[in-house]
């Protein structure tokens, strides 16, 4: 959230990384973690960096470095003369000689998920939409505005449901425990089983002649110590065309209180908070990315109302 | 037994008032669940749409640390890896 209004706002890094280097976005909780090719590379790279004694902690950070896998430069600043600098030692310092193309020998399943053939992705977006108190502090500032991104993953057959009507227990179980979070301002604590206290979702019957549906529903959800909770009402559209959903586009909102470990600093008391869905077109490369609360345990992710 | 005679009355009346109101619930949470109606689902689902011009959306981002290797080795240029926790294009 930071880096895209901060580093990646600025007009010479955004041009220096569109021309002069090859651009790349992961999750390293993966990558420090895969027994694979990709894993083994990525280690390869921080193992030459600030970061090479991280054990089991993160490799959190900005890295540039040749094909070969030769570290060139880090940082985990978000200053952008700092980032400035860092490629242009990084230029400086690389030399284009031949590389060979990794292959990837090994592949750690649980860190490489695949949405199943025939399954939906939905895109999941949440704000905050009131309750912060004014500050001075620019970064503070960007979390109070920000849009969250995150993916809801649905089956072939959860899909075959929708087009008839209804909505499987476990995907309300799934979207009620992983994505109706506040992750506007970092890593988000999902929901446990206990937690769900209600969650009602529906697809009313078509209008004669329509194809078009209506989705609404309504949940609470609250810790049991009562710190955190989100409670409100959800209203949306479902159309298909016999064989395809082609629009699923529904809204969560209500009334949110408390935050997280990594989501601090979010408005005193009860707010206003709102979490979007979307039918993605794949038309946006983070249509491709996992569900966050997939993250080394895709398993999980399915079953998990069971 | 007069007050027998005006709560026999009464009851229908009473029972008219409730499902009149049953009614209307029923109607109400079919159509505009309490908060959020279809004009607010519209304007909702509008605001949290991201804005594609940031420029951040503009750099070719791949999501592959070897399919950026193999593209960087083709070229002849650096990696540049944003390495977060959490995916940098999603939620953190």
């Amino acid at each position: 959230m930071l880096d895209r209004e901060s580093t990646f706002a600025d007009p010479e890094i955004v041009s220096s990384l569109k021309n002069d280097f090859v651009p790349v976005a992961i999750d390293q909780a993966y990558q420090r973690r895969q027994k694979d090719t990709e894993g083994e590379f990525y280690r390869g790279i921080v193992q030459q960096s600030p970061r090479k004694d991280f054990g089991d902690g993160t490799t959190q950070g900005l890295y540039t470095a040749s094909p070969d896998g030769t570290f060139l430069g880090f940082s985990n600043n978000r200053g952008p003369e700092r980032i400035q600098a860092m490629l242009k030692k990084a230029l400086a310092d690389f030399r284009p000689v031949d590389s060979e193309p990794v292959t990837a020998t090994q592949t750690d399943a649980r860190f490489h998920p695949e949405l199943p053939f025939g399954g939906l992705v939905i895109r999941v977006r949440a704000k905050v939409l009131g309750g912060y108190e004014e500050t001075d502090d620019p970064w503070q500032r960007i979390f109070q505005s920000a849009v969250s991104r995150d993916n809801l993953w649905l089956t072939a057959a959860e899909h075959r449901e929708l087009i008839q009507g209804t909505i499987p227990d476990r995907v309300k179980t799934r979207i009620s425990r992983y994505h109706l979070v506040d992750n506007t301002r970092g890593e988000p604590p999902m929901w446990q089983a206990d937690e769900v206290r209600s969650m009602r979702l529906e697809i009313e019957p078509a209008e004669p002649d329509s194809q078009s549906r209506t989705i609404v529903g309504d949940f609470h959800l609250e810790t049991l110590d009562g710190a955190r909770g989100f409670t409100g009402t959800i209203r949306g559209v479902l159309e298909h065309d016999g064989q395809h959903v082609t629009r699923c586009d529904f809204v969560a909102k209500g009334e949110f209180r408390g935050e997280g470990r990594f989501t601090g600093h979010a408005p005193a008391g009860r707010f206003p908070f709102a979490v979007s869905f979307e039918l993605a077109d794949q038309s946006d490369i983070a249509d491709q990315i996992p569900p966050q609360a997939s993250r080394g345990w895709i398993d999980g992710y399915w079953r998990v109302a069971e | 037994m007069k007050v027998c005679r005006l709560r026999l009355c009464i009851l229908p009346f009473l029972l008219l008032c409730l499902s009149a109101v049953t009614a209307q619930e029923n109607q109400s949470s079919r159509h505009d669940p309490p908060g959020l109606d279809q004009a607010e689902f519209e304007r909702l689902h509008a605001e949290l749409q991201p804005d594609q011009a940031q420029p951040w959306r503009t750099i070719p981002w791949k999501i592959s640390l070897l399919d950026a290797q193999r593209l960087a080795a083709e070229q002849k240029k650096p990696l540049f890896i944003w390495a977060m926790d959490g995916h940098p294009l999603g939620c953190t």
